[in-house]
């Protein structure tokens, strides 16, 4: 009996008998040596592992016998497993861990580009930057300060690279905005149509775009809207020159959004003293209805609908008559509407679909004329994006629209529709975590021109070190002649304009240097006479695609937003060489809307004790050629140099409970006298300067939410 | 005779059935008092991958993988780069992804996503606030709606509140009562069993003393 018992113990306790333990011991590094400290190795299937030291060298004991996978992993690496043998006594193990290419780690393309977003790593801004700089709050002022992009003060749009603003595309949710700033009149800049805050990326391209975009010889502008709005909230907004009001809902997949606002400049204008000599001063109303529904896990439905009305007149000195004065008076309705569904197909597909309607109509009354212009955008797009080799990916689509413009000037009508389509493809390859690729062709198809066009587009980032890497681009850009040609004949091709770009980049830790070289080469430029104004008595050119130009440069960016604690700056500087030969241009000539040197540095910091964000921008930029006919040089005067330092403020407070900002903004504090250039009459002999509408423009608003101030209570 | 050596067989058998979970239990107890002593992100990372160990050898169990997503999740508070907070947040989410597939609906992972979400947004709170202050609050809704009994995220939200400035709402002062209400939890709460979270309630308590009266 005892003997049994003892027999019986004998095999239980056995195994523990021989329970001889062994000692792991080796070192782990990466492909090029270097020491990978963290490291996770251990036995497959056990809790007997360590954590590798400092210097990559592991140590461990092992009770397991026989055959087992030992495993090393680390974040950012491929995860290692070996077959081993555990035997009594020492194992010697170094291990070779192979990095991994994951979308986390691998290098961004960004030749060209300046990003904005709070979601990726690695952008250069941050879209809370677009609402604190300069003076208005506006998107397009605030990319203003970025390298790449010229000072036009007499009218809105983006003039980048010695493009003019018509060679920049403004795209919402993967669809072309026709009319992305407000209707103006010469020299009153009008504002940008959409809030920055609708926002939650900003892709600002200044050259070498991506082949999922077309249509712009110079740059892209890309807009991505906010998904779901994060909280129910009301909210209220005054203003200087007008009142707003908003309210969101959130239920739990779906957000409706509501905004409205009523603006009118007249009380401001009373008080502030105007150059312009405004009879009406602008009333607008602008309406937005933003519906965002989560349809599936993945899939986000977005809806975007605006209204906006705005109606003003004013006077404008006649400089061939100087008893009497123009008188134009401007009405502008104009509707938007842009649909758009996206998803994520099991582990490899994802999918974009969209549409989007603009109605945009314009009553311009000079005199006792009366014109009016209406466009007409209706646009489909269409992409389908599939995960290939590692990250890397190819994207297919094809975009659709449909313009019709409708204009009437007195009793002579004319209408010109076009059809256009598109059609990409578009490869992201990562060869390794330093090395990655994005090679796209983009085809074009317009009916007004009845030509077909190919436009090759090739992007490279390659990584030098963490925080550095060499960016290279090229591309060809097609643009369709824009309609004041188009309305005399359909008989033209496609503008082009090549693009070459280089640029090195630095992103650590909170220190952002940036600088790139540019060359770009403009073809078959339209030539031809649709206005005299402002090249009085210049020869009348036939219309062709006789055109060229070219543009280079050097553009540098540097952030820093380390140093100085609670507070950042960035400091901008662009070298441009440009000059072309379009329109009725009688010869090769540096374009109105571009100077050789311009510079801007903006500061802004988060001051605790008085609960502020303070802002403080300054730009110079060198004289712009104007058009004196006095001069045989054509475009041979320039006019003086531009100043600008504005300041903004936005205080954070309660007011009854309610979490409140005060927004207060100056420009042109030390009162530059900007001059953008000269008119002239039509004989020469009179000139008037081409002047913002004031000195200065001051706003203060106040916006509240009405809420609990604190919104985890 | 038999009866005796059947007897030995069926409790070798018990005792081979519960060895596994006892060993579990053990290492799993081990770590998880070793993280009072935790210090240095090297430790934390140390922590984490000893609790991944633990889960990748038992594959069904969410409490190693919540452990190894709260040691990193520590450890990017602990760091000073932003750029290895976020990476450390990063694996943080990726392990607790993993939990939450083999635990869904915990009070307790959502009181984490609340706080990798924080975290987060301490990295750059002017810039994030929108997005993450959001996900943050929602997140601690959910927790408490999954076990209102949980004091963990009572105590996070008091803790956010402490530390939030008081032109937004927050401020010692503010979170004073909802800190004494979360201790007030965490001395009711009685956790399932041992492995179970039980963290939080000395740093609300030593935030309590804080407070001037």
């Amino acid at each position: 009996m005892g003997k049994i018992i003892y027999t019986i113990l004998l095999v239980i306790l056995l195994p523990q008998l021989f329970f001889s333990q062994t000692k792991i011991t080796g070192k782990i590094t990466d492909s090029s040596s270097n020491p990978l400290p963290g490291a996770n190795i251990y036995i497959k299937g056990s809790y007997d592992g360590v954590t590798s030291k400092e210097d990559g060298s592991y140590s461990f004991k092992t009770s397991e016998k026989g055959e087992a996978i030992i495993v090393a992993s680390y974040v950012g690496y491929k995860t290692f497993e070996k077959n081993i043998t555990l035997s009594k006594g020492e194992l010697k193990l170094d291990i070779v861990l192979e990095e991994q290419v994951t979308e986390m780690n691998a290098v961004v393309i960004s030749a060209g580009s300046f990003e904005a977003s709070d979601e990726k790593k690695g952008v250069i801004l941050r879209p809370l930057d677009v609402v604190t700089t300069g003076s208005d709050a506006d998107l397009y002022s605030a990319l203003e300060t970025l390298p790449g992009t010229q000072m036009i003060g007499e009218t809105e749009g983006l003039f980048v690279r010695g493009g003019s603003g018509a060679e920049t595309v403004t795209i919402v949710d993967e669809m072309v905005v026709q009319k992305p700033f407000f209707s103006s009149v010469p020299d009153i800049p009008a504002r940008g149509r959409f809030s920055p805050m609708l926002f939650k990326g900003t892709v600002f391209s200044t050259g070498g775009y991506s082949a999922q975009y077309g249509q712009a010889l110079s740059s892209a502008l890309i807009l991505k809207s906010q998904d779901l709005a994060t909280q129910t909230l009301s909210s209220i907004s005054l203003m200087i020159f007008g009142l707003g009001g908003s309210h969101t809902q959130r239920w739990e997949n779906t957000s409706l959004a509501f905004e409205g606002a009523y603006y009118n400049i007249a009380p401001y204008n009373k008080v502030f003293k105007q150059r312009t000599e405004w009879d009406k001063s602008p009333v607008g109303i602008e309406t937005t209805l933003n519906l965002r529904h989560k349809l599936t896990k993945t899939g986000m439905l977005k809806s975007f609908f605006s209204y906006n009305y705005s109606d003003f007149s004013l006077y404008m000195p006649n400089l061939d008559n100087l008893v009497s004065k123009d008188h134009i008076k401007m009405r502008t309705d104009n509707y938007y509407l842009n649909i758009s569904y996206r998803d994520v197909l099991g582990e490899d597909w994802s999918i974009f679909g969209g549409v989007s309607y603009s109605n945009d109509k314009d009553w311009i009354t000079p005199n006792a004329d009366n014109a009016e212009s209406k466009e007409q955008l209706a646009q489909g797009k269409f992409t389908l994006t599939k995960r290939i080799i590692g990250s890397s990916f190819l994207t297919v689509g094809s975009e659709y629209q449909h313009t019709v413009y409708d204009d009437l000037y007195n009793e002579l009508k004319s209408k010109l529709t076009e059809n256009y389509v598109a059609g990409f493809a578009e490869a992201d390859i990562f060869f390794t975590n330093d090395l990655a690729a994005r090679i796209g062709l983009r085809t074009e198809y317009s009916r007004l021109l009845d030509k077909t066009n190919f436009a090759p587009r090739i992007s490279v980032a390659y990584r030098l070190g963490s925080y550095d890497q060499l960016n290279f681009a090229y591309g060809k850009f097609y643009q369709t002649p824009e309609k004041d040609f188009l309305i005399y004949t359909q008989n033209f091709d496609y503008e082009n304009a090549d693009h070459y770009i280089a640029n090195y980049q630095y992103i650590g830790e909170g220190k952002t240097f940036r600088v790139e070289v540019y060359y770009k080469n403009y073809d078959n430029l339209v030539k031809g006479t649709v206005y005299t104004y402002p090249y009085f008595d210049l020869p009348v050119v036939p219309f062709s695609n006789d055109g060229n130009g070219y543009a280079k440069g050097i553009d540098v960016f540097w952030r820093d937003s380390r140093t100085i604690s609670n507070g950042d700056y960035w400091i901008s500087y662009s070298y441009l060489d440009t000059k072309r030969n379009f329109r009725n241009y009688p010869s090769m000539a540096f374009p109105t809307f571009a100077t050789p040197h311009t510079f801007s540095i903006v500061f802004k910091r988060w001051f605790e004790e008085i609960t502020a964000i303070i802002g403080v921008t300054y730009s110079h930029a060198t004289g712009r050629p104007y058009f004196n006919p006095n001069n045989p040089e054509f475009l041979g005067d320039r006019s003086r140099s531009f100043n600008n330092l504005s300041f903004n403020i936005s205080y954070v407070t309660n007011v009854f409970d309610n979490f409140t900002v005060i927004f207060f903004s100056i420009d042109n504090i030390p009162g530059f006298n900007n001059i953008y250039g000269y008119r002239y009459s039509s004989d020469g002999k009179v000139s008037s300067p081409v002047l913002s509408p004031a000195m200065r423009s001051v706003f203060l608003g106040m916006f509240i939410s009405l809420s609990k101030t604190n919104p985890y209570q | 005779m038999k009866l005796i050596l059947s007897l030995i067989i069926c409790l070798l058998f018990v005792n081979i059935a519960q060895a596994d979970d006892t060993k579990y239990f053990e290492a799993m107890k081990k770590q998880i008092y070793n993280m009072d002593s935790l210090n240095t992100v090297e430790d934390f990372v140390d922590a984490a991958n000893a609790f991944e160990r633990i889960g990748n050898a038992e594959q069904n169990k969410w409490l190693p993988f919540y452990y190894a997503s709260l040691c990193n999740t520590l450890a990017s508070f602990v760091d000073t780069t932003a750029i290895l907070k976020d990476a450390y947040l990063d694996q943080a989410l990726k392990l607790l992804a993993i939990a939450d597939s083999l635990q869904p609906d915990e009070s307790e992972i959502y009181a984490l996503k609340g706080m990798i979400a924080q975290g987060r947004l301490q990295i750059d709170p002017m810039n994030r606030y929108m997005k993450y202050g959001a996900e943050m609050s929602s997140n601690f809704q959910k927790a408490q709606q999954l076990n209102p009994k949980n004091p963990r995220p009572d105590y996070l939200i008091a803790a956010t509140t402490f530390y939030t400035p008081e032109q937004f709402g927050g401020g010692p002062k503010a979170a004073k009562p909802m800190l004494e209400a979360a201790v007030k939890k965490f001395n009711e709460f009685i956790p399932e069993d041992e492995l179970m979270p039980i963290w939080g309630k000395d740093h609300a308590e030593i935030l309590l003393k804080q407070i001037p009266e």
